[in-house]
Order: C-alpha cells, then sequence, then structure tokens
C-alpha cells in the first residue's frame, strides 16, 4: 500500500508532463479529427462544415496514392538496408580493435547532425555538377553512371532513401549494440561449441535473442519513414514531377501552398490512422519469436 | 524530508503556472504604435526599419515596430485566424495573398488610393504607381494589396564569356541554335535553369514562347481559363521549343536537380553561358559572386516570325497590405504612403538595386547590372505577369509539374500541352475556387 502523501507526491511530478502532453500533443490529436470535417482556408477564423467531404476527395485524389506509395517504398528500402547494415556495424563496434574504436566514436555523428544539414550535404554529394559520386565514377571509368540522381525519375527516391538510411544508421546500431551486449556470453560460446557459427548463429540465436528489440526497431523505422519529410522539401520539393511526393510534403503543400486546410488536416487523419495501423501490424507480425520454445 | 518534498511539489506547479500563463498571455496595443510585418529576403527589412524610424521622428509620439523573417508567412498565418494580425504587412512569396482576400482579411484600399500622396494635400496616391503593376492588385474592381519594388524576368549571360569569343545576346529562336552550339562546342553548357523549382522555366522559357507564338492574347486566354487555350498552338509550339533545346542537348545536363542557389553558381561559375532569372539574381548571389563578375541581361529570345511584341517583358510583385483587423489602419496607410513617396522609392533603388513601382523612380542612379533591365523595361510595349500561380495554386503546380517532366523528356510536347489543359479543367469545375478575369487595361 502505498502512502497517500507518496501517491501526492508522484502525481505532483507526473502533473506537468501530463498537462504538457494534453495541451500539446492530446488537444491537438482531438482537434485535428474535427477540423478535418471542415471546409477551411486556414487564414481566418470561418470554416464550414462538410462531413466527409474532405475524405471522399482524398480516397479519389491519384497524388494521395502516389506520395503513399512513395513511404511505402521508403519503408520496405530503407528497413531491409538499415537492418542488414545496423545489425553488421553493431557486431563490428562490439569488438576490440581500432577499426571498432574508431567506429564507437563516430556511429553516431550522421544522427545528431541537423536533418537540414543531412539534405544539403547529400545534395552536395550527388551534385550533377561537381558532386563527389559522379566525379568516383568518372574516375574509375563509369561514365555513364554519373547521372542527376535527384533530377531523374527513377533515382530520385532511391538517393532520398539513402541519405536517409544514412542519417537514421547511427541510432539503429546503438539500439543493435546495447541489446548485443545483454546476451550473456556462455550463450554464445555454447552455440559455437555446439558448431553454430556465422549466418547460422545469427539466425538460430542471436536474432531470436534480440527478438524484443528488432520489434521495437521496425516501428521506429516504420515511422520514420513514413513521417520523412525534411530530406523530401529540401532535396527535391517532391520532384520531379511528383516522383518523390511523400505524405507530408503533399500535406505542406495543400495547406500552406494551397490553403485548403480542412483537406490537409484529412490528410494528417490518414497518415495518423496509418502509421498506427502499420505500427500495430509490425507487433502483430513480431509478436512472437519463431525461434521461442524450440530449444 | 517531507519538507524537501513539498519544496519540490510547489516549484513543480509554480513552473507549470508559469508555461500556463505565459501561453495565454496577449500583447496589448496602443492607438500611436504600429506593427509592420515583412517578409526578410535578399533584399533585407533594413530600409523599411529606417524609414520607420524617420517617420517616428516627423512625428512623435508614433512608435513603429518592423519585424520579419525569410518564413514570415508561416507565422502570419496564425495571427490572421487568430484575429490578431499586424497593422500592415508584406508577407512575401510564400503567401497565398488571394485566400486573404477571399477572406477578407485585408482590406480594399481604393478609398485611400484615391486620396492625396504623403505629405500633399492634392493629387491621388493612386496615380503615383505604375498602372499596370497596380491593376494586378485588383479583384472585382477593387484593389486589394500595393506594389512596392517589382522584378523583371529575363536571361543572364556571362558578359566576359560572351565578350572573349565574340558572342552576342541572341534576339531570335534561329541565333539562339546558332549561339548555343558554338558554345555547345567550346565544352559549355548553353543554358542551365533552376530544375527543382520548375516556376524558373515556366516563366523563362514556356510564357515568353507562348507570348511570341501566339501573341499576348495566347497567355492571356489561357490565364483566364478560356476552354481549350492552354492546349492551344502557341502553347505547343513553346513546348516544341523546349523540347528541341533539350534533344540538342543545350540545356546543362543535371539541371533538373538543381535548385535555385546551384544552379545559379553554374552560371556564376562559368560552367554555363545563360540562365533564366529575374532581377533579383545579383542581389540572391551577391555573397558569392566571383569578384569582379559581369552579368548582362536580355529578353528570351523570340521566334523569327513570331506573332507576339518581341518587346513584351514579364514582371513579378510581391505586394504590401493592410489587414481589417489591424489596430491602427489610418496611421499604416500614412506609413505605406510614406514609403512609397518619389523620394523614399528612389532611395530603395539606390539602396537595393532593383526597380521601383513608383513612377519616376527610373529616374534614379541604378546599378551596372540594371541597366539593361531598365532600358528593356523603358521599350516594352506589354508587361505579362504570371498570375494564374497565386490565383489557382493547384493549376500552377501541375503546370511545373508538367514542365519538369517535359525539360526531362518523360513526356512529349502534345502530351504536355494535354496535361496542362486538363490541370486547368480542373479549376474550372472547381466551385469552391474563385476565378479572376485579367482585362489589359491601357495600361502603358
Amino acid at each position: 500500500m502505498i502512502p497517500r502523501a507518496r501517491t501526492a507526491f508522484i502525481a505532483g511530478f507526473l502533473l506537468p508532463a501530463t498537462v504538457l502532453y494534453t495541451v500539446f500533443v492530446v488537444i491537438p490529436v482531438v482537434q485535428a479529427f474535427a477540423f478535418s470535417l471542415y471546409r477551411w482556408r486556414g487564414i481566418s477564423a470561418n470554416r464550414t462544415f462538410v462531413g466527409l467531404e474532405n475524405f471522399h476527395h482524398l480516397f479519389a485524389d491519384p497524388l494521395v496514392w502516389v506520395a503513399l506509395r512513395h513511404n511505402l517504398l521508403l519503408f520496405l528500402g530503407t528497413g531491409v538496408a538499415i537492418l542488414a547494415l545496423s545489425l553488421a556495424l553493431a557486431h563490428a563496434v562490439g569488438s576490440e580493435n581500432r577499426a571498432a574504436r574508431f567506429l564507437r566514436s563516430v556511429y553516431l555523428f550522421p544522427q545528431v547532425i541537423s536533418l537540414v544539414v543531412v539534405a544539403i550535404l547529400w545534395m552536395f554529394i550527388l551534385n550533377p555538377s561537381f558532386g563527389i559520386l559522379n566525379a568516383a565514377l568518372k574516375a574509375v571509368g563509369l561514365e555513364r553512371w554519373a547521372i542527376a540522381w535527384l533530377g531523374e525519375k527513377t533515382t530520385a527516391l532511391a538517393s532520398i532513401g539513402v541519405a536517409h538510411v544514412w542519417h537514421a544508421l547511427g541510432f539503429y546500431i546503438m539500439l543493435f549494440a546495447a541489446a548485443l551486449r545483454t546476451i550473456p556470453p556462455d550463450v554464445m560460446e555454447a552455440a559455437t561449441l555446439d558448431g553454430a557459427m556465422g549466418l547460422t548463429r545469427l539466425r538460430y540465436v542471436t536474432l531470436p535473442m534480440l527478438w524484443a528489440v528488432l520489434r521495437i526497431a521496425l516501428v521506429y523505422m516504420a515511422i520514420g519513414a513514413m513521417n520523412i519529410f525534411s530530406l523530401v522539401f529540401l532535396m527535391t520539393q517532391g520532384g520531379p514531377d511528383r516522383a518523390t511526393e511523400v505524405m507530408l510534403t503533399y500535406l505542406y503543400e495543400q495547406a500552406f501552398k494551397h490553403s485548403e486546410f480542412g483537406y490537409a488536416t484529412a490528410l494528417a487523419v490518414l497518415n495518423f490512422v496509418l502509421v498506427m495501423a502499420l505500427s500495430g501490424a509490425i507487433l502483430a507480425l513480431f509478436r512472437h519469436n519463431p525461434q521461442e520454445g524450440k530449444a | 524530508m517531507k519538507h524537501v518534498k513539498y519544496t519540490l511539489l510547489v516549484l513543480v506547479a509554480t513552473l507549470t503556472a508559469i508555461v500556463v500563463v505565459s501561453c495565454g498571455k496577449q500583447s496589448s496595443t496602443a492607438s500611436k504604435e504600429l506593427e509592420v510585418a515583412c517578409f526578410k529576403g535578399g533584399y533585407d527589412i533594413d530600409f523599411f526599419e529606417q524609414a520607420a524610424r524617420e517617420y517616428e521622428k516627423a512625428h512623435p509620439g508614433v512608435k513603429i515596430k518592423v519585424w520579419g523573417n525569410p518564413r514570415v508567412w508561416e507565422q502570419l498565418r496564425p495571427r490572421f485566424v487568430a484575429g490578431n494580425p499586424p497593422d500592415l504587412t508584406y508577407p512575401g512569396w510564400g503567401m497565398d495573398h488571394w485566400a486573404l482576400v477571399y477572406e477578407g482579411q485585408v482590406i480594399p484600399l481604393d478609398e485611400y488610393l484615391d486620396s492625396p500622396p504623403y505629405g500633399k494635400t492634392e493629387g491621388r496616391w493612386r496615380d503615383t504607381f505604375e498602372p499596370s503593376l497596380l491593376e494586378l492588385c485588383q479583384y472585382q474592381g477593387k484593389t486589394y494589396m500595393l506594389p512596392y519594388f517589382f522584378s523583371m524576368l529575363g536571361w543572364w549571360y556571362n558578359k566576359d564569356m560572351f565578350e572573349q569569343n565574340g558572342w552576342k545576346p541572341p534576339r531570335t529562336w534561329s541565333e539562339l541554335l546558332d549561339l548555343c552550339e558554338k558554345i555547345k562546342a567550346k565544352g559549355i553548357a548553353p543554358i542551365t535553369y533552376q530544375g527543382i523549382y520548375p516556376a524558373y522555366a515556366v516563366s523563362g522559357f514556356l510564357i515568353p514562347w507562348v507570348i511570341s507564338a501566339g501573341g499576348i492574347e495566347a497567355f492571356d486566354d489561357a490565364q483566364n481559363l478560356v476552354p481549350g487555350a492552354w492546349k492551344s498552338p502557341a502553347f505547343l509550339k513553346a513546348a516544341q521549343m523546349m523540347d528541341e533545346l533539350r534533344r540538342r542537348g543545350y540545356f546543362q545536363k543535371g539541371a533538373n536537380a538543381m535548385d535555385h542557389t546551384g544552379a545559379q553558381m553554374e552560371f556564376l561559375s562559368g560552367r554555363a553561358a545563360m540562365i533564366p532569372c529575374g532581377t533579383w539574381l545579383h542581389s540572391e548571389m551577391r555573397n558569392v559572386m566571383p569578384k569582379g563578375f559581369r552579368m548582362g541581361f536580355f529578353l528570351p529570345p523570340v521566334l523569327d516570325d513570331g506573332k507576339g511584341d518581341p518587346t513584351a517583358v514579364g514582371i513579378g510583385i510581391e505586394p504590401w497590405m493592410v489587414p481589417t483587423k489591424g489596430k491602427n489602419r489610418e496611421l499604416a496607410i500614412d506609413f505605406y504612403k510614406y514609403m512609397t513617396s518619389l523620394e523614399k522609392a528612389k532611395q530603395f533603388v539606390e539602396a537595393k538595386g532593383t526597380l521601383m513601382s513608383i513612377r519616376g523612380s527610373d529616374q534614379a542612379n541604378f546599378p551596372e547590372h540594371l541597366k539593361e533591365p531598365v532600358e528593356v523595361f523603358r521599350n516594352a510595349k506589354t508587361v505579362w505577369s504570371v498570375e494564374y500561380r497565386q490565383w489557382y495554386p493547384k493549376l500552377g503546380k501541375a503546370v511545373e509539374d508538367a514542365t519538369a517532366a517535359l525539360l526531362a523528356g518523360d513526356v512529349t510536347p502534345e502530351q504536355f500541352v494535354e496535361r496542362l489543359e486538363q490541370a486547368a479543367e480542373a479549376a474550372r469545375q472547381d466551385k469552391n475556387l474563385p476565378k479572376h478575369t485579367y482585362k489589359r487595361g491601357q495600361a502603358r
């Protein structure tokens, strides 16, 4: 039984966070649901209630589906890349040699750089005129591959995906490196003695023991890919010809350029529902560890 | 121990209270105070601040607060929604100006425009503006916005490069093709453009060539959403011209992936010989311009047998307005009258190196890079402005998307004009979109 004074004490500490969270998160979210039912230019207090009209438009708007497809492609593409790279690098930073020590001191750098700087950095790297990527390609004789990466419909989205992976990787390395440390060394040793090495050990020992972290990492990746905005906004403006349009850049366009705040809010509601659904689906799919109880 | 807990509790509660109270705080404004919110772009806001200090000196008791930043429109939106806007504002290119008009958030200014200019007892303030620029500020016969400086749209060339090679800025399409071939042979990209923002290509290539091919009516009809106007032979011709430059390799490789500063750097570094841009180019790039770089301005080359007026020039304004719910309307107007007096206008021209919407201000001392644009404007018999982009933002975006696709070679000129017409049809069908009609007055 907790004494009353202690309850009050705990409540006292919870209160500010609860108030702030309610004022700046809960209320805006609830408001967003309400605003999505209005036609509103977002420039005066005049709003016209239109029921589900915004949602009808939304489902008939081909650009919403174009943008959503790009978000999902980014999730799949960057998800696989991040998973593979971060697991490998998390292993690497766990060793004790000079390279690992160096890696440990730098792997979080991209994560702490502002996204605006990340975008500008990658625009320089990919620059068709003086970027180092094309210079490198030309140096090794791949002249034909030196293209305007952000200007071609076929490569623009992937290029943004690469920048996103580069930026996000450090966080997942940290996550997995920490999780790897929690695996008891004797388990690993036992597996090795039983002859499980390399990929076999990864599949039957390491991954199952990382299961809970893996699940959370996937949810983070989904949220990251669904809410991507700054990189696209700065690197391509959603172009060329909508080839990199994503949900949030389209939302921004509707709200601030077209003064369709009601419609933009409906898009926000859709994005909210989709992120929730995607996270829920991931959590459900990965609820049971396939290796659990098999041993 | 208990004491410590209670002290902490009180501390936390106080902090919470401070946060809650300061969020609800309202600023109060006295009657002689004026708030002016400005877009802070390449021309900064120091000139407006200076003008405010001068006005305060001449009118004791008046206090003018001028503030601004490069994304000021994003801060102004919630202020308008809350009914607490500034008294006078220049919200910048990112603001949906006409939405403010439709929502009654800014006042019609005709009554004031018919009153005398600053410090005068007779004459009309209206007559001090370039009429062709005032025309752009009207909706259903009323004037809701006022121009200040204006920009001209055209092409720039690298003067030293041209002189060294004995090249001349091309005036016609055939001259352009000849020149591009020569430039290309030198290993230099003839033309670059700001591909990530296709609006530059629209006003630098598409519209001038529509006007050249079909006359100014071809463009006016398109802006007025006349059915079929966006896929008229003039638009098709202009699209074919852009496509031809692309196929011949006269555009810089990779320009589609360049933002405005990126492409403009290509021009300044001599890797590209020509670029379409407005008269703001010089001030936008002055910090990174190679020492002694000289650039010249010319109108986009016209068709050799073009129907349109070869002196036609594109211009753009970034208007000022007086919010309906501002607290000090009369003072706001009088301060703006001061800012638009001929004396201040000439000072702005000299300080910032741009053209002004005030008649007679072209008698000021223009910097070197503006002498050609001023000459072009004086000789222009036709003036045009991209208005559909502000009137119908979705149409504007659709035209830009299609332009990016055309310049990338992803669509044919025929598919391109079909896309434009479809977007125009969508605008026509949109019942919630207020429509504008532009009638060409006896402007100049």
